[in-house]
């Protein structure tokens, strides 16, 4: 073998070559602390690092905001809260100033120790709707302030479900009629496929009983056959009748009535989904005196208006409704449609315990669907 | 050992020195690194127990259990039979092209090849998008067909699996015709004439002299659409309304949505172990081939089928 001739045997370089990165690896990560340092800065930085929803900040007031202060905010962006909670529950999360976890998923977060908790002294919640704060899903707004939220509800064409649907069981019935089977957009978010399941019962999503929810899922399943997509929401495809009926908030609902004025909007009783898209400061965050101040130019009415106007979700301040310009069509489909009773609604939290379930039956119903 | 055979065997004396080893190892350690240490970790997740978002080291074998039961089953054979069916319908599409581009291109094959690999200039998302676009119902394609009157009624492919079956061979085509191509294109032409001269026709040809000629190129492109399709998880959620669980969808839900590493894990380890099995089973069933594709200035390869 010429490999004997040689002092040092390629296997034995190949070897170690192999080895040394891994090697170090490892002990990188068996350092302890490898995430987010504990201690925020005193002094202002010159930057502010948000992990947000895509689009979910008009560009105007960013703009303004970076005139004002100096700063323009650094925005990363993520499709979904178990992404959210996946990243900053790794080491690849530390460095976001402020974070817009939704309310189902704050519990979890701040659970894991990975939102700081607010300082109510620095901010000024008098101006906002007060029946948006104090609820379920973050008991005193310890981690959150509430930045903008949204209703599930059905956005549906009268002609092809042959009448109005008033509830969610009224909402199942149409699902099996001839033209309205295979026409149908459900969503891909577990809770919102059972939750309704569990409310044609009378019972409440944020149940501890996992028989309540696995009870569902015959019922789930053998509906699934009526749908035609668990996709993101298509204002066209509801415009152009591919889909008839689908659950979506109250902007997508809008989008899709501007598009085709027939359609008709619904929350359907006895109960649906209030979600509130909320600010939080993360963990060790880098500027925790930067974030404060972005919260408060946020806060403030007129910015709350123009974030309404741009992202067709209703931002938190009160009486808005009244404020909305004239210029903006279907202005009352923004706050949900006229009849919204916020006090009627449940908003889901996240439950360990629980969501694994919830995300079972909604595998079990995707595939059925395409079966 | 074969390899230290094999430079030996190469006609005289191979001197390798410390700096061919250097740069052989620049990419194993990157392999090592990027591909083996997190693969070996999936590996000791496998075995614990999941708390929500993070998993108990120790060792439990009930993920595998959960991972073979019936809902996983049922979803890797229905993934397993759409990436066959596909990667095999994807090879029927790309077979002729190949050929043309090989055999009949002329002074064009280098612009043919580049023009093939066109598509990936743009992103998969993208390419995938467009036809969301093009199969929608009152899109371009409904539109096109109406108008010469092959349909009469809307168009419903979208948000079905076999929307989802032609966005994947379109997407794995480049892949496949590459392969089929290089294969197709160092058939030596003596190697036709002879079959000529011996009096078969073009179609007699082809099927007993190219065809088989080109089954390493079958098996490549075979190889290489089949064991990506596995794991394909951007086209059933775009065409196909997120329908009809695959793997993929599987596997992703249980890390990103029920923040289950334990279980997704297991499952990525059966996945990779199915995909071996795979994978060993096309080299053994293609063990062979090599030596009857004629490559000239490699005697000593005819001599070891010979011997």
């Amino acid at each position: 073998m010429s490999s004997s001739a040689h002092p040092v045997s390629r296997r034995a370089v190949l070897g170690a070559a192999a080895l040394a990165p891994v090697a170090a690896f490892l002990a990188a990560c068996s350092s302890p602390g490898s995430g987010s340092s504990g201690t925020a800065s005193a002094k202002l930085t010159s930057q502010l690092n948000i992990y947000t929803w895509p689009d979910y900040f008009s560009k105007d007031d960013l703009a303004a905001y970076a005139k004002k202060y100096g700063v323009t905010p650094k925005i990363s962006t993520y499709t979904d809260n178990n992404t959210l909670y996946t990243k900053l529950n790794s080491a690849a999360g530390a460095g976001y100033d402020i974070v817009v976890p939704s309310s189902s998923w704050i519990k979890q977060i701040s659970d894991k120790g990975l939102l700081e908790e607010l300082d109510h002294d620095r901010l000024n919640l008098k101006n906002l709707d007060q029946s948006l704060l104090n609820r379920n899903y973050d008991p005193g707004n310890k981690y959150s302030i509430p930045k903008d939220w949204g209703l599930l509800g059905v956005v549906y064409d009268p002609d092809a479900t042959g009448g109005e649907i008033k509830t969610w069981q009224d909402f199942f019935d149409a699902g099996a009629k001839p033209n309205v089977s295979g026409r149908i957009r459900m969503t891909s978010a577990a809770e919102e496929t059972v939750g309704p399941a569990l409310w044609i019962q009378g019972k409440d999503w944020n149940t501890k009983k996992i028989s309540d929810i696995e009870g569902t899922a015959d019922f789930l399943t053998g509906f699934a056959k009526h749908v035609k997509t668990f996709s993101a929401f298509d204002a066209n495809a509801m415009a152009s009748g591919a889909i008839v009926m689908a659950q979506a908030n109250q902007a997508y609902a809008r989008n899709a009535i501007l598009l085709n004025p027939k359609l008709k909007w619904v929350v359907p009783g006895p109960t649906s989904e209030l979600w509130v898209d909320s600010f939080s400061i993360a963990k060790g965050a880098p500027d925790i005196d930067r974030a404060y101040q972005f919260l408060e130019y946020q806060l403030t009415p007129t910015v709350q208006l123009n974030e309404t106007v741009y992202l067709g979700y209703p931002a938190s301040l009160k009486g808005l409704k009244s404020k909305m310009p004239s210029n903006v069509k279907q202005a009352d489909l923004i706050f949900g449609g006229p009849n919204v009773d916020l006090g009627k609604l449940t908003s889901f939290v996240v439950n360990p315990d629980t969501y694994p379930t919830f995300q079972d039956i909604q595998n079990k119903v995707q595939a059925a669907a395409g079966a | 050992m074969p390899v230290f055979c094999w430079g030996a065997a190469k006609g005289g004396r191979v001197r390798r020195n410390t700096g061919d080893h250097v740069l052989a190892a620049i990419p194993l350690a990157w392999l090592a690194v990027l591909f083996l240490v997190p693969l070996g970790f999936t590996l000791v997740y496998s075995f614990g127990t999941s708390g929500f978002g993070s998993v108990t080291l120790g060792f439990s074998l009930d993920n595998y259990a959960q991972a073979l039961g019936p809902l996983y089953l049922e979803t890797f054979l229905r993934t397993l039979a759409f990436a066959v069916g596909s990667s095999a319908a994807c090879l029927v599409f790309a077979y002729p092209i190949a050929y043309a581009i090989a055999r009949r291109s002329g002074r064009f094959k280098i612009v043919a090849f580049a023009l093939i690999l066109v598509p990936y200039l743009a992103s998969l998302l993208i390419r995938v998008m467009s036809w969301q676009i093009l199969l929608a119902q009152g899109g371009p394609l409904e539109r096109m067909l109406r108008s010469i009157g092959l349909l009469h009624s809307p168009l419903t492919i979208l948000d079905s699996i076999p929307a989802v079956v032609i966005g994947t061979i379109a997407v794995y085509l480049p892949i496949a015709v590459i392969a089929l191509a290089v294969v197709l294109d160092r058939i030596p032409p003596e190697v036709i004439e002879a079959g000529h001269d011996l009096g078969a026709s073009p179609s007699a040809t082809f099927f007993t002299v190219i065809l088989p000629l080109s089954r390493p190129g079958i098996a490549t492109a075979a190889l290489l659409t089949a064991v990506p399709m596995l794991g394909e998880l951007v086209i059933p959620v775009l065409l196909g309304g997120n329908k009809g669980l695959f793997l993929a969808q599987a596997i992703s839900a249980q890390y990103v949505q029920s923040q289950n590493y334990a279980l997704g894990s297991a499952m990525v380890v059966l996945l990779v172990i199915a995909i071996a099995v795979i994978v060993a089973l096309l080299v053994r069933l293609t063990r062979g081939f090599d030596a009857t594709g004629g490559e000239p200035g490699r005697p000593e390869r005819a001599k070891r089928v010979e011997g």
